[in-house]
């Protein structure tokens, strides 16, 4: 896997991490699955369950799933964008030191380049640092793609590719998550008059 | 015979969630939840007693095993499954606005209900770690959904929680997936190659970086589902504000099914590590959940706040239990885990008579409970007092042998910490019994009608089971099962 290929799919994660708006995020998401499904047809196994599986992801995370959270954003129309939270320029320095100590301790996976090691890594990271950086359930949500992106990059990765249904198991399951995740945030929409999650902070002991 | 069973059992609670997602009225979406639900048991029991029966003979298909671990485990899923599933009809009953439409609100509780239960029976049975990481997540949306039932603000918030925080942590375990599979058949793996036999043939070839790497991104991702701190912060909101049968379930059932494939996970592929490296790893999640939830019991805490701490505490304990990884401490852990489902899930269905007639013990500790209903103060009596762990408990008897395990293990250091951490725990829980039962009375007397039956009566069966389980806690150490046990993997 080239370098060039996971600095872009890093840089939209890092783009995740600054958007100001919900649409923005969930466009961003989707050109990151793109990429990723196009690599996986592109640099296809010579086999045509391999080039299926990977059409199959391609629909699901790239156009699907983004498509649903686009929805759900028209749904739920927040007054004003969701303030308070720390300025673009933090944010992206926070969220470039946590990836960047993380891809520095990491020991090799085993994955086809080193580069594809510190991908995987990188984006699993940025997933987490998006959900707790960015207060919007639908970023959260987003936050979900990012991390199973980078997983999806250690599976293209991996010297032969992962078994069908394990990739194909793991689309399932992200796609009830992203549709639970949805009916969650329009709950909470309905609840409290806005999707930003710090209203969720009642229980505490 | 045993792979029809293996098909049927979870078959059977897909199909019961179906039919009551499209069943016309409440009552016959109860009726239905019922006889599936006991049909789904009966097959589930089955298969656990094909395992526990010859134990020495695990049986393998084409996906599936069924081993003595595994049927310990099904026969935990079955009964409490069976039993959250029974009391799902009394205790909804006073649900107001819930997650969905009322009109279509039990439909899609007993649907989302029996589609989490279906993949739980399939956990232990599962023959490789790739499918079980799959069910373990397909666990996810289902029982966020369960949790956030009630449809209030605080089931919101533990719903959205536990939905956010086990979903990242998973996909973390997916990662450390990844990496043993390059490390186990770099180029050339198939499915089979995740199957837990190979994992564990392939381990003493494995050692270096990448092995490391894996078990260590497994088990930390597998322990934000477990609710192992410091990755737990889901736990207690989710149990305290699910429906009490969901809560049950969760605790009862998915968390210990969770720590199976964390301990078939050590059990495979720690030889690929430094000795005592794996169990290490395993042992500072128990003490660490241990030392958070000891505290948390010295409080005065509502009712069912307090027992999803001591859900904390016993996860802890099956972590060290298992990380010390001796025939005793075994023995202790597949006694907990039995025990400890009995006594957790009688508190939570005690919980939904006391929540509807006292709303206030929902915030705070409930008191004087014996002189309000003793139906109920009987329930959270049986569960409370095992729990804490006190004689004739099978968890005192469970909690000795994991302890003698540690000795045995030579991990006195460990061991030392432990029961220190357990002796705190039970002088909490017996503080919180006594103010419990009879502190000054804080709820008005009320009368129980058929649910005070129905109370005592569950009661009576789950203080039954414990006190069977009690004396084969006595029996197990030395038997011939504990070494089947001791393998963990068919």
């Amino acid at each position: 896997m080239s370098v060039l290929f996971v600095i872009v799919v890093t840089a939209l994660a890092l783009a995740i991490v600054v958007a100001r708006r919900r649409t923005a995020a969930v466009a961003l998401v989707a050109v990151q699955s793109v990429a990723l499904g196009v690599y996986a047809l592109v640099h296809g196994f010579g086999e045509s369950s391999a080039f299926l599986v990977g059409g199959v992801l391609l629909v699901g995370k790239g156009i699907l799933l983004p498509l649903g959270l686009a929805w759900l954003v028209r749904r739920t129309r927040e007054p004003r964008l969701i303030a308070g939270e720390l300025p673009p320029l933090t944010r992206v320095t926070v969220a470039a030191a946590i990836t960047l100590a993380a891809v520095a301790l990491i020991p090799s996976l085993g994955l086809d380049s080193r580069a594809a090691d510190q991908g995987a890594v990188a984006l699993v990271v940025l997933g987490v640092v998006i959900a707790v950086l960015r207060r919007s359930a639908v970023f959260q949500a987003v936050g979900f793609l990012v991390a199973e992106n980078g997983v999806y990059l250690a599976a293209l990765a991996a010297p032969g590719g992962l078994p069908a249904i394990v990739e194909i198991g793991v689309l399932f399951d992200l796609v009830i998550v992203v549709a639970v995740a949805a009916a969650f945030t329009r709950r909470i929409h309905d609840e409290f008059g806005t999707g930003d999650t710090t209203v969720l902070g009642s229980l505490r002991d | 015979m045993t792979e029809a069973l293996v098909i049927a059992a979870p078959a059977c609670a897909l199909l019961t969630g179906a039919a009551t997602w499209l069943a016309r009225t409440a009552r016959q979406a109860d009726l239905l939840n019922s006889a599936g639900a006991v049909l789904t048991a009966l097959l589930t029991l089955a298969l656990a007693g094909i395992a526990l029966t010859d134990a020495s003979h695990p049986r393998h298909g084409a996906w599936w095993m069924l081993d003595a671990a595994g049927g310990v485990f099904l026969a935990v899923i079955a009964v409490i499954g069976l039993l959250s599933a029974l009391v799902a009809p009394s205790q909804l009953a006073s649900s107001g606005r819930g997650l969905v439409r009322a009109a279509r609100g039990r439909g899609m509780y007993y649907a989302a209900y029996h589609t989490f239960w279906a993949a739980l029976i399939v956990v232990p049975l599962v023959d490789n770690l790739g499918l079980a990481w799959l069910l373990v997540e397909a666990t996810t949306g289902a029982s966020a959904l369960l949790v956030a039932y009630s449809g209030t603000r605080g089931a919101l918030e533990a719903g959205w929680k536990y939905l956010v925080l086990t979903t990242f942590g998973l996909a973390i375990a997916m990662l450390g997936i990844i990496v043993l599979y390059v490390a186990i058949a770099p180029g050339d793996g198939t499915l089979g190659t995740l199957d837990w036999q190979s994992i564990a043939r392939a381990a003493p070839g494995l050692r270096g970086g990448p092995a490391v790497v894996a078990f260590v991104l497994i088990v930390a991702g597998l322990a934000t589902k477990v609710g192992w701190a410091p990755v737990h912060n889901w736990l207690p909101d989710a149990h305290s504000e699910a429906p009490p049968p969901v809560s049950a379930l969760l605790s009862a059932a998915l968390l210990p099914t969770v720590v199976l494939v964390t301990w078939r996970v050590l059990i495979a592929l720690g030889p690929a590590l430094t000795p005592g490296t794996a169990s290490a790893l395993v042992l500072a999640f128990g003490l660490v959940s241990l030392a958070v939830a000891v505290p948390f019991l010295w409080r005065s805490m509502a009712w069912k706040r307090l027992l999803a701490y001591s859900s904390l505490e016993h996860m802890g304990i099956l972590a060290v239990g298992i990380g010390f990884a001796t025939p005793l401490a075994t023995a202790g852990v597949v006694v907990h885990v039995a025990g400890h489902a009995l006594a957790k899930s009688l508190g939570f269905y005690a919980a939904a008579p006391l929540l509807r007639h006292a709303p206030r013990a929902h915030d705070r500790a409930v008191r004087g409970l014996a002189f309000a209903n003793p139906s109920t103060a009987g329930a959270v009596g049986v569960s409370l007092g095992a729990l804490a762990a006190m004689p004739p408990s099978p968890l005192f008897i469970s909690e000795l042998l994991i302890l003698l395990g540690g000795v045995a293990a030579h991990e006195i250091a460990v061991t030392v910490a432990a029961a220190l951490l357990l002796a705190l725990g039970f002088l909490g829980l017996a503080q919180a019994l006594v103010d419990g039962l009879v502190g000054e009375p804080r709820v008005r007397r009320w009368r129980s009608g058929r649910s005070g039956v129905r109370m005592r009566r569950l009661t009576l069966v789950c203080g039954t089971l414990l006190l069977a389980l009690t004396a084969v806690a006595c029996l197990l150490p030395g038997s011939g099962v504990v070494t089947h046990l001791m393998a963990g993997i068919a």
